[in-house]
């Protein structure tokens, strides 16, 4: 049996308190949000995922999606647990209130999010995909596309995908053949096959709506001659309903390692019709708006995972009786003492934690700065939060998918044996957590984003975004001694970022095998800095409130020993990955290729 | 004596080329008589000069300034022909600058040999009448004495003067004007055969020629063409369609037809000279160019907008500029042969355009040119090419050029069948050499006096050298520091190999010449870099690059042996704050120095507000009292003032009384050393010296100036914060004006404004914005 609490205080300690609701209020079209409003929304989304989308998470992984001619159904239940989700008004939730939706801000989503992905991940790829083709289709799209497909996606009716991969072509999309072939009344035919499409197929929707990356007859070579198409599963009659349906078929799904209650498909368009989104050749541009957020959003899956996992792993802790506490007996009474008195099961219970709630205050910060970039009446805020969102994208896709991974892993290594076989439903945990590690840009390539193009576009602008409030931080807290034990290890890794943003930036420009070897160390470097920036400014609100809180001070206490350890025995990984960044590449690349 | 200075010059023709003979006669500080004719219709009693006058007040408003400073514009004396030609009885030269029509030219000759002094030398700036023509029965008095001098226009910035001396041209006569051409007026001089168009023009002519024809016949985007004619053969971007536009349309016809009606019937220019119904349709519409509606490009400001526009060559349309497909020419890269092999329409243009050109220039020599140098030198110094045509041949291989000549059928020229696969340039014991026409290889000679960073380059190694800066040996004692990153930028490694000059050169050597070879002495400091740096917070390495900066400069001033700075082109900020601190300044006379640091949101912090205010405190210079120093350097140094010239940095007093100028840019460097030399003797380092500065007051009296200005629009927001803190430096903070204040405190106040501007948003706004467009930002 998996368990989930949706953490609802720490979320709201989040929203509330790290980051502060009350501002949101700012935000244009905000202006009725409160913190009421708010609570009520993440307690619906808690009893929602709590009771409709977990009970189906380990019964949709043992049974799968079935396929049969061109047909895919999801696993049981699936199907009632969707339409509910749609009546509750959560696809709607975070859309344009122009097209039905509800405008909730990224701030409080993102927490709703999370839920899912706790509860039940394969699930929440559904509306997830059909987000993203939303936030495409709305930036890029002609008014006409908009008004015609908008309205029904948000509702939650109609789905979408991206379909962006073909057998050949996955990181490198410069190479996909996919062919649009323009009809002459503004529409185009569109002719190829695309495998690994989530949602690509299922029974849950009435249409699907698949935005295709293919090339016009004109176009130039490589990434630069994509463009972007709508093509839908059924085209629309008169009324604007389902009609004729278009040349697309599902060829078949994946059988996976995880998310197996994700229909995985392989999409064939055979002369279907579609319509540019954009202008010709810039596909990869409407693309990415879709990727950012699509990426900041598969970040959240791996701390949904994480939030599981390290639940699953504290109850099991506490109800396992093995051996006892070095210390001395602490359960006398007991056969043995529950696990949780082992400093080693503690070191992985208090590493999950400081791991999972310092990501959900992460994911946070950059929330808000999506919502600002979004919504903030003030140019200059726009532009400094788009460049926080920028930086921070392929931080926390890769750094919160290996540490949900991490965090997976942990947890079945504190159930021991029961934890490798499936009746406690942890190790599928780690099955799910996996992908996300790779879909979406691997999280190499993320780190290549990093170093790359973050990193050296404008001069390094973008990493002003994190790198000044951080060292503003410090410099206001460094007199503080009750902050001392963390202002003093976060300014000091804050030091070795510095010195590796440098090294990097000066050893990448001569030579971008020197950056590329770096890169994945150096995003998790980022990454721990990062989350020090978090539990320092975590365990400085505890430390102003544990005093007052009264029944409240518990959780307070909580953050602080959370953020001792954070600071204590995770941040220090930092002075390894910065040795091993000034090592350079020559170990990495010595090795000659026919010596493997 | 026609081997006697020249010390007065005569211009007769006021048109643009005149004039711009004459402006850089006078820049030269020679005084030049400018004149032309009386205008048709000048009424009795009317300014019988005013063709000359009107053209010496049109070079005051000339952009870029054909004039190096005001003084110069004294020196241009306004006449006409009828009444003052018997005054070039006065002048040492005569140059003849009217329309291009023989019967005039002769006309006037006629008459100049009349008033002429007997030694005075007389030249014709003519660029299509050959000599032999123009001299035709006048006298021997007179053919002896003259000579072709074809200046290229604007005739202050281009170096290149193409000399031709006839066949009973006195040699003396024609080495007296070379070498005042040389010394005086900063010319490279390059020797022509009196053949058609000379050299720079006969080649150029036929490039641009082939470039327009071999556009339209493959159907070229000019976009293209000029991506392909440009920077892959280290030529200006403008390629071939942007220059016409710059050379103006409308010329293009007349020496078209001027070079077909000269050239001998057999030269490969006829088979390009074909009549272009476009070009002819948009002259006649006024589309002749940057100095017409526009020409093959322009900026279409209808419906209040600015947008760049290109012809369509086959429709004669303009269209949205493009940006130009560089697929084939990155594929390509240095390699000349993969691009002319490259498969596509931008391989065959760049074969069919630039082949072709190469070819055409070998076949040259001897018929225009003695040797192959002259023909690379023209075409650097004229077209401003990185390397003339025979240098790019070395690149191509000559043995490959002549086998793909001869696969198309194309007549291949004797030198090219000479060659062989030996190459026209080679370095033999450190000397580069020249492929002759005897067959062997020659010493490049430079002009007499003439000393080159790159010839030391060739023959030695450097004493010392880091990734960004090397020190030489120049002979005599003498050691050169030259700085080698991007637009010799500045930067930690740079004032660590400065650092390291200085310790060696007190032990080794008598003096040091701080100097280059690059387009510009030093941009200043590397602001990439730098924001980079603020960008991560890293406030430290900005403290630390700033304080270093100051120390090595210091320590440059006070170096036990004298140092000369020869800056040429840009000295900017940090660049113009090491003149500051050089014992004397040898500036090429195109030198554009000035504290630029404002016009990025940062004040001077390598000592340049210190030096100013040293400098414009001294006795003499002002008024007395505290206030008018830190006022004056205030009005530039908030400005970001950066002179035009020598000349002007000299009224700034970045240049001082007893530095001197070098008006040819190759001669810059043994200036500097002889420079330097002379102040080895007894020489003794500066003393450091005590300010008065006004403080709070004065800072009060500066504010309220630049206030003014933001009232009226001139200064923006950012501009206040700024001056607020160039004002807190300049009057010395809290100073107080009884007490005079030391040198090193106001290098810290230089400090502490730096690291607090370089913290505001506004300015790193500033930065990034210079840094991706190369303008300032106005915020």
């Amino acid at each position: 049996m998996q368990v989930y609490k949706a953490p609802l205080r720490d979320m709201r300690f989040v929203l509330h308190e790290l980051h502060g609701s009350a501002e949101l209020t700012a935000l244009e079209g905000q202006g009725e949000l409160s913190a009421d409003l708010i609570d009520d929304v993440l307690e619906q989304a808690a009893n929602f995922t709590e009771t409709v989308l977990l009970p189906l998470n380990a019964s949709g992984d043992l049974e799968g999606c079935h396929y049969e001619n061109g047909v895919v159904r999801t696993p049981q239940g699936f199907r009632q647990a969707y339409d509910a989700f749609r009546e509750a008004g959560w696809n709607a939730a975070a859309s344009d209130p122009a097209y039905g939706g509800q405008g909730l801000p990224a701030s409080v989503y993102k927490l709703v999010e999370e839920m899912i992905c706790s509860s039940n991940l394969s699930f929440g790829l559904y509306p997830g995909l059909t987000h993203g083709a939303y936030l495409a289709l709305r930036s890029h799209g002609s008014q006409e596309l908009k008004d015609a497909w908008l309205p029904k996606m948000v509702e939650g009716r109609w789905s979408g995908t991206m379909c962006l991969t073909e057998p050949h072509c996955g990181t490198d999309l410069g190479l996909l053949r996919t062919r649009a072939i323009p009809q002459g009344d503004g529409s185009y035919s569109i002719t190829g096959s695309k495998i690994f499409i989530s949602a690509g197929e299922h029974d849950l929707t009435e249409n699907i709506v698949h935005l295709v990356l293919a090339r016009l007859p004109d176009a130039p070579k490589g990434i630069k001659g994509i463009s972007l198409f709508l093509v839908p599963k059924f085209l629309q009659d008169a009324d604007g309903n389902p009609g004729p349906r278009n040349g697309v078929s599902c060829s078949g799904i994946e059988h996976k390692m995880g998310i197996k209650a994700s229909a995985t498909c392989q999409i064939n368009f055979d002369a279907a019709k579609g319509w540019l989104i954009g202008e010709p050749h810039k596909g990869m541009r409407a693309m990415f708006t879709m990727m950012n957020s699509e990426r900041v959003s598969v970040g959240t899956q791996g701390l949904g995972v994480a939030e599981a996992a390290y639940q699953a792993a504290v109850a099991y802790a506490r109800e396992r009786l093995q051996g006892r506490s070095l210390a001395g007996a602490k359960y006398p009474d007991r056969p043995a003492d529950p696990i949780i008195v082992h400093p080693d099961v503690r070191r992985m219970l208090m590493t999950a934690r400081a791991y999972t709630e310092g990501c959900r205050a992460l994911c946070g910060w950059v929330a808000r700065a999506l919502d600002e970039h979004e919504l903030s009446p003030d140019q200059q805020i726009r532009t400094a939060a788009e460049d926080r969102v920028a930086l921070m994208t392929p931080i926390v896709k890769a750094l919160f998918t290996d540490l949900g991974f991490e965090v997976a892993n942990l947890a079945v290594q504190t159930y021991g044996g029961h934890g490798y076989i499936r009746e406690h439903g942890v190790e599928q945990y780690v099955r799910d957590a996996r992908i996300a590690q790779i879909y979406e840009g691997t999280n190499g390539v993320q780190a290549l984003d990093l170093v790359g193009r973050k990193m050296s576009s404008n001069f390094g602008r973008p990493l002003r975004s994190f790198f000044h409030p951080v060292l503003a931080f410090i410099d206001a807290n460094l007199e503080d001694e009750a902050l001392a034990d963390f202002i003093g290890p976060l300014a000091k890794s804050f030091g070795t970022l510095q010195q590796a943003t440098a090294h990097i930036a000066a050893n990448g420009l001569r030579d971008p095998e020197e950056a590329g070897a770096a890169a994945t160390d150096y995003l998790r470097l980022f990454g721990l800095v990062a989350l020090g920036y978090m539990w320092a400014r975590m365990a400085k609100i505890a430390v102003g409130k544990r005093e007052t809180a009264g029944a409240d001070a518990a959780f307070y206490e909580a953050k602080l020993v959370t953020a001792r350890f954070y600071m204590e025995r995770l941040l220090p990984q930092t002075g390894a990955l910065w040795s091993a960044i000034r090592s350079g590449k020559a170990s990495t690349m010595a090795l000659g290729e026919d010596r493997f | 004596m026609t081997n006697g200075k020249i010390e007065k010059v005569a211009v007769i023709g006021a048109g643009v080329m005149g004039a711009g003979i004459a402006a850089q006669v006078a820049n030269a500080g020679v005084p030049v008589l400018l004149l032309d004719i009386v205008p048709a219709g000048a009424a009795e009693g009317g300014d019988r000069s005013a063709i000359a006058r009107t053209a010496i007040e049109r070079l005051k408003k000339t952009d870029p300034a054909p004039l190096m400073s005001e003084k110069a514009a004294r020196l241009i004396e306004p006449g006409n022909i009828d009444d003052d030609l018997a005054r070039i009885g006065e002048c040492d030269w005569i140059v003849e600058a009217v329309i291009e029509r023989l019967d005039i030219k002769q006309a006037l000759y006629a008459k100049i040999e009349a008033a002429r002094r007997p030694d005075a030398a007389v030249s014709s700036n003519t660029s299509t009448i050959p000599l032999h023509d123009l001299v035709a029965g006048l006298p021997e008095t007179f053919r002896l004495n003259f000579l072709i001098t074809h200046f290229f226009n604007p005739p202050r910035y281009m170096r290149l003067l193409e000399v031709v001396a006839g066949a009973d041209t006195d040699p003396a006569q024609a080495a007296r004007v070379s070498r005042f051409a040389d010394e005086r007026l900063g010319k490279s001089i390059v020797r022509c055969k009196d053949s058609p168009g000379f050299i720079a023009n006969r080649l150029g002519v036929y490039w641009i020629q082939a470039g327009v024809v071999e556009a339209i016949d493959l159907g070229l985007a000019i976009e293209d063409a000029d991506a392909v004619m440009g920077r892959p053969f280290g030529i200006p971007k403008t390629g071939v369609f942007g220059l016409a536009d710059l050379v103006g349309l409308d010329l293009m016809p007349h020496i078209n037809a001027s070079l077909a009606k000269s050239l001998p019937p057999a030269d490969a220019f006829h088979a390009l000279n074909r009549d272009l119904p476009l070009i002819g349709r948009m002259i006649a519409e006024g589309y002749t160019g940057r100095k017409g509606k526009g020409g093959f490009y322009r900026l279409n400001t209808a419906n209040g907008g600015r947008v760049k526009e290109s012809i369509d060559l086959a429709t004669g349309a303009y269209r949205p500029s493009a940006r130009a497909d560089t697929e084939t020419l990155k594929e390509a890269g240095r390699d000349l042969r993969a691009l002319f092999n490259a498969p596509g329409p931008v391989g065959e243009y760049a074969w069919r355009v630039m082949g072709r050109t190469l070819a055409y220039a070998a076949g040259l020599v001897p018929e225009a040119a003695d040797d192959i140098v002259a023909i690379d030198d023209a075409m650097r110094l004229g077209y401003n090419w990185k390397e003339g045509p025979f240098a790019l041949i070395d690149r191509v291989g000559a043995a490959w050029l002549v086998e793909r000549l001869k696969a198309e059928g194309a007549t291949v020229p004797p030198l090219l069948e000479q060659i062989g696969d030996r190459k026209f340039y080679r370095v033999e014991n450190g000397r580069l050499q020249f492929f002759g026409l005897d067959g062997d290889y020659h010493d490049v000679v430079r002009p007499e006096g003439v000393i080159l960073l790159e010839d030391i380059r060739r023959r030695s190694q450097p004493v010392l050298k880091n990734g960004a800066a090397s020190l030489w040996d120049i002979g005599d004692g003498v050691a050169c520091f030259e700085i080698t990153t991007r637009g010799n930028s500045l930067d930690d490694q740079v004032l660590d190999a400065l650092d390291r000059t200085i310790k060696l050169v007190a032990r080794d050597y008598k003096a040091l010449v701080i100097y280059n070879e690059g387009r510009h002495f030093s941009v200043g400091a590397n602001l990439g870099l730098a924001l980079f740096a603020a960008n991560i917070a890293a406030w430290g390495e900005i403290e630390k690059l700033v304080a270093t900066g100051q120390k090595v400069y210091g320590a440059l001033k006070h170096a036990p042996f004298p140092v000369v700075g020869a800056p040429s082109g840009m000295a900017l900020g940090g660049g113009c704050e090491l003149l500051l601190h050089s014992d004397a300044v040898q500036a090429h006379a195109e030198t554009y120095a000035g504290l630029v640091e404002c016009g990025v949101g940062l004040v001077p912090a390598w000592g340049g507000c210190k030096e100013l205010l040293v400098r414009w405190s001294a006795p003499g210079k002002l008024p007395h009292g505290p206030m008018p120093a830190p006022a004056k350097v205030f009005e530039m140094v908030s400005t970001a003032t950066v002179s035009k010239s020598a000349a002007e940095a000299r009224d700034m007093l970045i240049l001082r009384e007893g530095d001197r100028v070098t008006m040819n840019r190759d001669r810059l460097l043994a200036d500097a050393k002889a420079r330097a030399l002379e102040l080895v003797e007894g020489y003794t380092p500066p003393e450091r010296v005590e300010i008065v500065l006004p403080g709070p007051s004065g800072k009060l009296a500066m504010m309220m100036a630049a206030q003014g200005f933001h009232k009226r629009g001139i200064a923006t927001d950012h501009d206040l914060v700024v001056a607020d803190g160039l004002a807190d430096v300049l009057s010395g903070g809290d100073a107080d004006p009884t007490v005079p204040a030391a040198e090193k405190d106001v290098l810290r106040l230089e400090r502490e404004t730096f690291m607090r501007l370089a913290r505001t948003p506004g300015t790193l706004a500033r930065i990034e914005h210079m840094l991706l467009t190369g303008k300032p930002l106005r915020n």
